[in-house]
């Protein structure tokens, strides 16, 4: 390398590496949430609905406080772990009920959220969460599970263990103990991973029903019955008043009106206290506990003012989301309500 | 078909080959991957549209696979976990000064096993599909089982060669049995104090660049980092020594292996890099000459890379017939398909059949951009090992450290991963065990753990393994044979080792 | 015959410890290998070295001690310092771009032979300019985190 040419490299990035700091520094706001902030969230999968749902927020949240925000799928063990160790306000969470429903049911690296952090703002609702069967399973309602079961006759599940995927499996067993006491322990648990897998249990005649989502089984609801593949959606967990703020068209070709059949009042799931279970994966922010509450209200503001413009909620519906905006006080009264009433449920059958 | 074209246009196509360019710099670079390239550029889609934003991640998707393919064979650092097998024929030939011959090779294997998928997706997509959902936990463990015999085959002492691949499925078991493969969540195999780090285990990707990057350059710190440069005697000029005769007779590996690759990236959760290790397991049994594969063959480039290109096509199959991802890169494409509105599952391609042509489209050229690129590149990008090792070290710590911090989206443990595998990476070849097949043992232990337990669990006796279905027992048939021929491979050997010194 | 061959190979896997059903198929395979390296390999090679016709690995070898503990000091030191200077830049990637500067350099200058004039400007230029641009990439270009 020739001299001159020495010089000038050195040059270019001396003023390269200038303006990256430049554009940095003339971004410090106002607001006590200083820096770059990195939204962690509980799932690894930069597809998902978390991270699809954190990134809507995330990216209005920055343009209005025009702040660098970023968020990163570490997954929930990590992304606790950020949190625990950053009080400054950098590292915020984002997860849904996931995070208490790993406690509830004794997941390694879940510990109970309200004790440990502060539970920030709801945003949204993943309305999809669903139970199928194969499309000529005999069992043409839950009910029909519910009275099989209640007979004597087996009828295996296939969910993901510990958490949103086991919840509605848990209200249904413990609905099956309140209407047949004894007879719960002939819903079974395949315990099983991915989506992929689920279905596959199906195929492979392994399973009797899966837990889905509106989202990812829609298509194979409109499959021909005699393709092997073929499902049918028997339960969505969603409260009515959910399903109802959906976009009308629905999702694929499965309207609003075709969805509202699959859930409460239609299909009773009881929990023994008069009430019907529901179920609404809910994702909302986590903060360290330790951080300035002057960064929660200033989030709080903030979000208040983007939901008020109305642009944000139409965002998430186009994505199928349901807007539900909550600001942290109330979010976390509801939420603690939420955990406790599904702790009933998972310490009756047990 | 004449309404396809209306959605082409000048930008369509360079989206396309802007995206093969990002691809192949973020494949190229070791720990850098096509799923981060795809990752990253995926909030960009949002901006462009459907088609232009297919296009630019098809592009990278095909870039980043076949960028992986350049440290493999220069630096003898996967790009991507799925050139792994290029590092075993590629840095011998690099070593030999054949670095720009050996990436020509590999750059005509990927093209062709990119096309190769492609016209399977095409063309098959749906039966294929349908076929892939035969494959329940109890084949897909027998399909790893059967990657897993090229441990066998390739090690120098089979009893060492074994034992270090147990050894890597061992590592590979270390932190929680995974409760998003439907597993109980618990931990096991590390100390309670380890939780913190070990609870997801060790990452893939700083396992696999600390043991081939870090290893490499502790053994050359130890001689003293002596030579000035990282290649010798290099063959450059016309082609450097490249001539398509080299395929001459391989054609039969080339494209058993985009089969091969095709297929496995057909079958949701078996991972990319069981690809090119099956391919390069079957080149090694079927051919007639293998004895060279591992010490700088080009057949086992061809195998490696084209099983790898191939698994583009095959991961679409099942993305775009079933809604599922065949690969963790086209896990993130059907963010891109929501983010449009649009749900992929069976009946996506019935439905949007414009988007499934341009899609097509995009893949094909895509390869064929990547082929130019590459090919015509290569010249000037073998001549990375003309820098001094003084200044090439550094720069390949820095990058792996860049590499395994972002692959999990900033993880400072996944860069200690690099330190620990590193100096275990030094310290099994001191005490004699082979990398190689305890790499091949870390890749598929995960998987072979999940599929062997639920399999039991479901049917609750060994025997299912033999009876579950007719695919089982030509898989054991296809696992025997592989065994056989490694032991009458190793006995044959060791006749001519006896021989040798006994002259 | 037939019932006792099939209840030989039926299993019944309990979902709370299955976590450790593979491991310990693993371990005994492990073991079973491990102790068969000892007698056929490990054995012979020990009684080599005993006879003085091989030298034991690691220990019994040259080694350029400067060069390799050097490279493993600096490289935990790079590891340590960045996280500790970027976590004083929540987020900014300054951590690594400023720690990378000095280990390049510094690992730049170990590796050299004879630090002529020329050799170490490069090196310098190097190590400014090369996490300059992996920094200005990545962390601004493409917002990937870095420490």
């Amino acid at each position: 390398m020739s001299m001159p040419s020495i010089y000038k490299t050195l040059g270019t990035s001396v003023l390269m590496a200038g303006m990256a700091f430049g554009s940095t520094a003339a971004l410090a706001a106002d607001g006590p949430l200083r820096g770059n902030v990195r939204v962690v969230i509980g799932s690894t999968s930069t597809g998902g609905d978390t991270y699809q749902n954190s990134n809507i927020v995330v990216d209005a949240l920055a343009e209005h406080l025009d702040l660098n925000m970023k968020v990163d799928a570490v997954g929930a063990s990590s992304a606790f772990r950020f949190l625990d160790r950053d009080p400054r306000g950098n590292t915020l969470m984002i997860f849904h009920d996931q995070s208490y429903l790993g406690y509830l049911y004794g997941v390694e690296g879940y510990e109970d959220i309200f004790d440990k952090y502060t539970i920030g703002p709801t945003i949204a609702i993943n309305p999809g969460n669903a139970y199928l069967v194969p499309k000529d399973s005999p069992y043409q309602t839950l009910d029909d599970v519910i009275e099989a079961v209640g007979n004597g006759e087996e009828v295996r599940v296939a969910i993901q263990p510990g958490g949103v995927s086991e919840i509605g499996f848990s209200a249904l067993k413990n609905a099956i103990a309140i209407e047949h006491p004894g007879m719960e322990d002939n819903l079974v648990a395949v315990n099983t991973g991915s989506q992929a897998d689920k279905n596959q249990q199906l195929f492979d005649d392994q399973a009797d029903m899966i837990n889905g989502t509106v989202q990812a089984n829609e298509q194979y609801t409109r499959l021909p019955e005699d393709d092997q593949k073929a499902m049918r959606f028997l339960w969505l967990t969603a409260r009515n008043s959910t399903i109802e703020q959906a976009p009308e068209d629905g999702l694929g070709k499965t309207t609003r009106e075709q969805l509202l059949q699959y859930v409460e009042p239609n299909v009773s799931v009881p929990m023994g206290n008069g009430d019907d279970f529901t179920f609404d994966k809910e994702f909302f922010f986590l903060y360290n506990k330790d951080m300035d509450p002057a960064i929660v209200d200033q989030i709080d503001q903030a979000l208040t003012e983007i939901y008020a413009e109305g642009e944000i909620q139409e965002t998430q519906k186009n994505s199928f989301f349901i807007p539900n905006f909550k600001p942290s006080e109330e979010a976390a009264e509801y939420l603690e309500t939420k955990m406790s009433v599904y702790e009933d449920i998972i310490t009756n059958i047990q | 078909m004449f309404d396809i074209l209306s959605l082409l246009d000048i930008t369509f196509f360079l989206l396309a080959a802007l995206g093969g360019l990002v691809g192949i710099i973020f494949g190229a670079i070791p720990g850098m991957t096509a799923t981060m390239a795809v990752a990253v550029c995926l909030p960009l889609t949002y901006a462009l549209g459907l088609n232009h934003g297919l296009a630019l991640l098809l592009g990278l998707y095909v870039g980043g696979i076949s960028g992986g393919m350049v440290p493999a064979v220069l630096l003898n650092i996967p790009g991507t976990p799925s050139s792994i097998t290029t590092t075993f024929d590629g840095y011998p030939m690099a070593q030999k000064g054949e670095g720009e011959r050996a990436l020509r090779v590999c750059v005509v294997a990927s093209l062709i096993g990119g096309l190769i998928s492609a016209i399977v997706l095409f063309l098959f997509a749906p039966v294929l599909a349908e076929f892939s959902i035969k494959f329940s936990y109890v084949e897909k463990f027998l399909i790893i089982l059967l990657a897993l015999t090229v441990i066998a085959s390739m090690s120098r002492n089979m009893l060492v060669g074994i034992f270090s691949g147990v050894l890597g499925i061992w590592l590979s078991l270390i932190g929680t049995y995974s409760i998003s493969d439907g597993g109980n969540g618990h931990t096991r195999l590390m100390f309670d104090f380890l939780e913190p780090y070990l609870f997801e285990g060790f990452s893939l990707l700083p396992v696999l660049i600390g043991i081939f990057g870090i290893a490499t350059i502790l053994l050359e710190a130890e001689e003293g980092v002596k030579s000035g440069l990282a290649g010798k005697n290099i063959k450059f000029g016309k082609g450097g020594g490249f001539s398509l005769g080299i395929f001459k007779g391989r054609l039969t590996n080339l494209v058993r292996s985009s089969f091969i690759g095709t297929f496995v990236g057909m079958l949701p959760g078996v991972g990319g890099s069981a690809a090119s290790v099956l391919a390069y397991t079957q080149e090694k049994n079927l051919s007639r000459d293998s004895s060279e594969m591992g010490k700088g063959a080009p057949q086992g480039l061809i195998a490696s890379e084209s099983a790898n290109n191939a698994l583009t096509g095959g991961a679409l199959i099942p993305l775009l017939s079933l809604g599922i991802p065949g690969d963790s890169t086209t896990a993130i494409l059907i963010g891109a398909f929501t983010l449009q509105g649009i749900q992929v599952g069976p009946l996506f391609i019935p439905e949007n059949a414009d988007t499934w042509y341009v899609m097509m489209i995009a893949l094909v050229f895509a390869n064929v951009v990547m082929f130019f690129l590459m090919f015509y590149a290569i010249k000037h990008i073998a001549k990375v090992v003309l820098v001094p090792k003084y200044i090439l070290y550094p720069i390949i710590v820095m990058m792996c450290v860049v590499g395994a911090y972002a692959i999990n989206y900033g993880i400072m443990f996944d860069v200690w991963t690099l330190l620990i595998f590193g100096v275990l990476g030094y310290l099994i070849q001191k005490v004699g065990l082979e990398v190689a097949p305890l790499i091949i043992g870390f890749i598929l232990g995960g998987q072979a753990e999940v599929y062997f337990v639920k399999s039991l669990e479901s049917f609750g006796t060994y025997s299912i393994f033999f009876t579950k279905s007719p695919i089982a027992v030509v898989l054991w048939l296809l696992i025997a044979a592989s065994v056989a021929f490694s032991v009458t491979m190793g006995l044959k050997s060791r006749a001519k080792r006896r021989l040798e010194t006994s002259q | 015959m037939e019932s006792g061959l099939s209840s030989l190979l039926s299993v019944s896997i309990d979902f709370e410890t299955s976590h450790l059903f593979f491991p310990h198929i693993i371990h005994w395979l492990m073991g079973g290998l491990f102790a068969l390296i000892l007698v056929f390999n490990v054995a012979p090679f020990l009684a080599a070295v005993r006879r003085g016709e091989k030298t034991l690995p690691i220990l019994g070898e040259s080694m350029d001690k400067f060069r390799f503990f050097g490279t493993l000091a600096l490289i935990v030191a790079y590891f340590y310092l960045m996280a500790v200077v970027g976590n004083l830049f929540p987020y900014t990637g300054y951590g690594f771009l400023f720690v990378s500067m000095a280990f390049l350099f510094l690992m730049s200058l170990m590796y050299m032979h004879t630090r002529t004039r020329r050799k170490v400007i490069t090196a310098a230029i190097n190590a400014l300019v090369a996490p300059s641009l992996a920094w200005f990439i990545l962390a601004k270009l493409f917002q990937i985190t870095l420490p």
